[in-house]
């Protein structure tokens, strides 16, 4: 009787441990990618940063003057690291004109005109807004900071872009672009991992009932659900699936299998905070961080849709 | 879809490239690994040298979002004297005044990040002391601006802590089953009287 080794055994040579860890990193970070993906998240981080201009813009000496409720003397009480620069520092009394090239920035950005330019006068602008005025800062600057470096680095005006209707653009899939997407991807689970890891420590959250804690504060409350105080069983499943999802969320965003019910869990999470605490800026950011996970076909398939002219049949019914 | 990208990075820049992507992913994992507490001396250590990325990249965030436990809010009530002796008073953030709702956030993010700094009014007046350095400079920036805002010689301010009522007292209070004390009062602790050339002990 004679025997067929099996294939997968016999016919392929074992290349050793720190060949195969190479030929992974390699094929993670260094396998071209669709810019169309980078360009969507630019899109809508130019639109929250143009926005979250404004409103710093309608009171910008206040925010990064002299006399602001911060004063600069005071900034390092807030955040005491080396190199931390702000273009406000050095020119105090320009407050609102630096304010108004961020603002710009955003738009351009958005946009998609002079993107790389853009997006580093945007990202500027963001860290200078940051660093000078921490007391009045959040996570949607966490975020915006998080979305806007693949932007720098990533080649995020190549599509869907006034740049790429000018002809300066290259849609082909690229290097840049993959490594901007994996940036956004790994950074993202690591808000998601702290942010879970973090809630282990509270015991309200165990005992599923932190979200009340957030629901029945009037100071972020838009959307009254104090209706919850009748249905605790409600508040322990909402609260022990937000937490396990944060928890579980960078190891079960990479499996093809489980990667689109994590993401579809990240819309009534960061919608629900958006609508009911009064940060839908936040939410909004978190989620257009989540399309670093949705793949360039997807956004294709989506665009067509909305996009194609009716079939003859369906013009004439 | 478009074909790929013709020219491949050669083996030395993937080795550079790998070399700021390390770099850049410890900036921003070693921050919240190191802090805020409880964290470990050994992050504390490993973020030394990466601190002005950290700093230069804005990085240095925790990202513990309604961690531990999602605590009562906080709000700074101020009243405003002018120097006709008229006086005007209001609260920091104003629901109201403060729209749209991005601009409440981030001064409501004033009172927010102040608060854990001010013990409350009943703890141990050393501990009441101590912590008095890190809190007044910040207030008195908040006073500051009030004065410029509202045109004010002094301005008094405290701190209220808004109570956060546990489901069953709601029920309770919806239905008229209160104890007959005022247990979910707010708390509010003063936090001074401060005049354009300075500040008064409250």
């Amino acid at each position: 009787m004679t025997t067929t080794p099996s294939p997968s055994v016999a016919a392929v040579p074992s290349r050793g441990w720190c060949a195969e860890w190479t030929a992974a990193w390699n094929a993670f970070w260094f396998t071209p990618a669709d810019p169309l993906p980078l360009a969507v998240i630019r899109i809508a981080t130019g639109a929250l940063l143009a926005w979250s201009s404004m409103v710093w813009l309608g009171d910008a000496q206040a925010f990064f003057g002299n006399d602001a409720w911060l004063r600069p003397e005071d900034v390092w009480r807030m955040n005491d690291q080396p190199w931390q620069w702000s273009w406000y520092f050095a020119a105090p009394v320009a407050a609102g004109g630096l304010t108004l090239v961020t603002l710009v920035a955003a738009v351009c950005l958005m946009l998609g005109l002079a993107t790389p330019l853009a997006a580093l006068v945007s990202f500027a602008g963001l860290v200078s807004a940051a660093n000078r005025a921490p007391l009045n800062v959040f996570g949607l600057d966490d975020t915006l900071g998080m979305l806007l470096v693949p932007l720098v680095i990533g080649p995020s005006g190549a599509v869907l872009s006034l740049d790429a209707l000018l002809g300066r653009g290259d849609a082909r899939p690229g290097v840049r672009a993959n490594i901007a997407l994996r940036l956004l991807q790994i950074h993202l689970c690591v808000v998601y991992f702290f942010s879970g890891s973090g809630k282990l420590l509270g015991a309200s959250w165990w005992e599923g009932t932190a979200l009340w804690g957030a629901l029945a504060n009037g100071q972020y409350r838009t959307l009254d659900l104090t209706g919850l105080a009748r249905h605790p069983l409600v508040v322990n499943a909402l609260t022990l699936a937000t937490l396990f999802w944060e928890l579980g969320y960078a190891a079960l965003v990479w499996p093809r299998l489980t990667r689109p019910l994590v993401l579809a869990m990240a819309a009534p999470v960061h919608l629900g905070i958006g609508l009911a605490m009064g940060m839908m800026e936040f939410g909004l950011a978190m989620l257009v961080a989540n399309l670093a996970f949705v793949p360039a076909a997807a956004f294709r398939g989506l665009g067509s849709r909305m996009f194609s002219r009716p079939h003859t049949s369906e013009r004439l019914a | 879809m478009p074909a790929p990208a013709p020219i491949r990075w050669s083996p030395a820049a993937r080795a550079v490239a790998s070399v700021l992507i390390v770099g850049y992913l410890a900036a921003v994992v070693l921050p919240p690994l190191a802090g805020p507490p409880p964290a470990s001396a050994l992050a504390g250590w490993l973020l030394q040298p990466f601190r002005p990325l950290v700093g230069a990249l804005c990085l240095g965030h925790g990202y513990r979002f309604f961690a531990p436990d999602p605590g009562p809010g906080h709000s700074i009530r101020w009243t405003v004297e002018r120097a006709d002796g008229t006086r005007l008073s209001g609260s920091l953030p104003d629901r109201a005044a403060d729209r749209p709702r991005l601009l409440y956030h981030r001064r409501f993010m004033i009172a927010e990040k102040i608060a854990p700094l001010v013990p409350p009014a009943d703890a141990p007046a050393e501990a009441r002391r101590d912590a008095r350095a890190d809190w007044l400079p910040l207030v008195e920036g908040v006073a500051g601006q009030l004065l410029a805002r509202h045109g004010g010689v002094r301005v008094q301010l405290q701190l209220v802590e808004h109570y956060l009522p546990t489901p069953e007292e709601l029920i309770a209070s919806e239905q008229g089953r209160g104890d007959g004390r005022d247990t979910m009062a707010d708390i509010v602790t003063p936090l001074g009287t401060f005049a354009l050339a300075g500040s008064v002990q409250p």
